[in-house]
């Protein structure tokens, strides 16, 4: 290890550069927001839904697209998406709404799998019990299936969270500002990489912890008065 | 709608990618392997330092994310270092490290798993610490750590793309390329989302009929 050169580091560019790195890391924290929202509940519950259809021409082609957002590295999606778009709309997309069309389908895929799961994970009594005292389909979804469903898809999902957050950076391939983009051109302005990479990737770090620790507090909220 | 005869034309470059990424894939399988069961013997079986260093080494890695890890390797290492480094040693050892932090966490969830009537029935046989371990702990926490283990190799095949970012030449790196040399994005990047579905789907398959067999 260079000794010499790490009592040389001098922090102070990157709290210069302050500003620039946290509106790079907003960018990433607001793609997480809407990748989890719109990707992972709504469509992911769509999907879910869609895939313990029983009729097969439902249930199939949902199969498919899943797997396929599944078994494909992100990094090739969001550029596939960007060509791909335009070609078959045509009408084109910056990179930004490239990226986030290819994190939404990225995160519903991962969604559907966990709150399928979730949904089968509750036992067919409780369905049966919920028939039998003669509940309406919306009480029984309501007020016997979903809360128990919640609590088995919550870690699951808290983990898909921190991963769509990881998720993010990758994004930055697609030159949107975000944190890993902000560092590097940072970094090749001031020529000092490792004062720059270093704070990013500390800054990234926090904001992972923070999302477990959320994550955490949720859980145990959602358990309260169970095990 | 793709050209096959002309992806042919390619399949050279692409094959070359391929080779690429499989190097990565092993030579960053192996670091994981081998720094996985170092973290994981820090967490189990030492002093109170040795595991808090552990949690915090897998904590740190499991939470950054991967890109950002890849770049500091490879433009911070040679500074902090001193050791000149290419893009696939830098990027193939960050994934290795990211894997280690990952698979420890795998065996320690396969060794929990074990029931612990299992370790009393061992002991109340008389069996030594290594023979408890050797013959009645690791054989059924490893048969646990399989599905998570092939689940795992998924990601990890997938993360490998993420050496493009700093210029390896992979798979993907290969299809941005030819892409822009032919102005045919849209061709290359199907066939090597193609090719990556094809790798690792009957794998995810595998590792699911794992899990349903398990009781």
């Amino acid at each position: 290890m260079d000794l010499d050169f790490i009592a040389s580091l001098d922090f102070s560019v990157a709290w210069r550069f302050m500003p620039s790195l946290l509106q790079g890391l907003w960018t990433n924290i607001l793609l997480t927001l809407i990748g989890f929202l719109i990707g992972g509940l709504v469509l992911g519950t769509i999907f879910a839904m869609a895939g313990i259809a029983k009729s097969p021409f439902i249930r199939w082609p949902v199969w498919a697209f899943v797997e396929f957002w599944r078994s494909t590295p992100l990094l090739v999606q969001a550029i596939w998406v960007h060509f791909a778009v335009p070609v078959a709309t045509g009408v084109p997309t910056t990179p930004f709404q490239s990226a986030l069309i290819a994190l939404i389908f990225n995160v519903s895929a991962y969604a559907s799998e966990i709150i399928r799961a979730g949904v089968l994970g509750v036992g067919r009594g409780q369905f049966e019990a919920a028939d039998a005292l003669g509940l309406g389909t919306y009480a029984k979804w309501r007020k016997v299936v979903l809360p128990q469903a919640f609590r088995l898809m919550m870690p699951p999902l808290i983990g898909t969270t921190l991963s769509v957050f990881k998720a993010t950076a990758i994004l930055s391939i697609l030159a949107i500002n975000d944190l890993m983009r902000a560092a590097s051109r940072i970094s090749s302005h001031t020529f000092q990489p490792v004062e720059i990479y270093t704070t990013a990737a500390l800054l990234a770090f926090a904001v992972g912890l923070f999302i477990t620790w959320v994550g955490r507090l949720a859980t145990r909220r959602l358990n309260r008065g169970f095990a | 709608m793709l050209d096959s005869a002309f992806l042919w034309k390619h399949s050279d470059a692409l094959f070359s990618g391929l080779l690429v990424t499989l190097s990565i894939l092993g030579i960053g399988g192996a670091i994981a392997i081998a720094g996985g069961t170092i973290v994981l013997v820090a967490r189990l079986g030492m002093g109170s330092l040795m595991r808090r260093l552990a949690v915090g080494y897998v904590v740190f890695f499991r939470t950054t994310p991967e890109v950002i890890l890849i770049f500091w390797a490879y433009y911070c290492i040679p500074f902090v270092f001193g050791q000149r480094l290419t893009g696939f040693w830098a990027g193939s050892i960050t994934l290795g490290l990211i894997g280690a932090a990952y698979l420890s966490e795998i065996l320690r969830g396969g060794i929990e798993a074990v029931p612990r009537g299992q370790r009393d029935a061992a002991m109340s046989l008389g069996l030594r610490t290594y023979a408890t371990w050797r013959c009645i702990i690791l054989p059924q926490a490893l048969r646990l750590s399989v599905p998570p283990f092939v689940n795992y190799f998924t990601e990890f095949l997938k993360n490998t793309t993420l050496l493009a970012a700093i210029g390896v030449g992979d798979l993907a790196l290969a299809a941005f390329t030819l892409g822009g040399q032919t102005y045919r994005h849209f061709e290359f990047l199907t066939a090597i989302a193609i090719l990556f579905f094809l790798m690792i789907l009957p794998v995810s398959i595998f590792a699911r009929t794992l899990e349903k067999r398990q009781p």
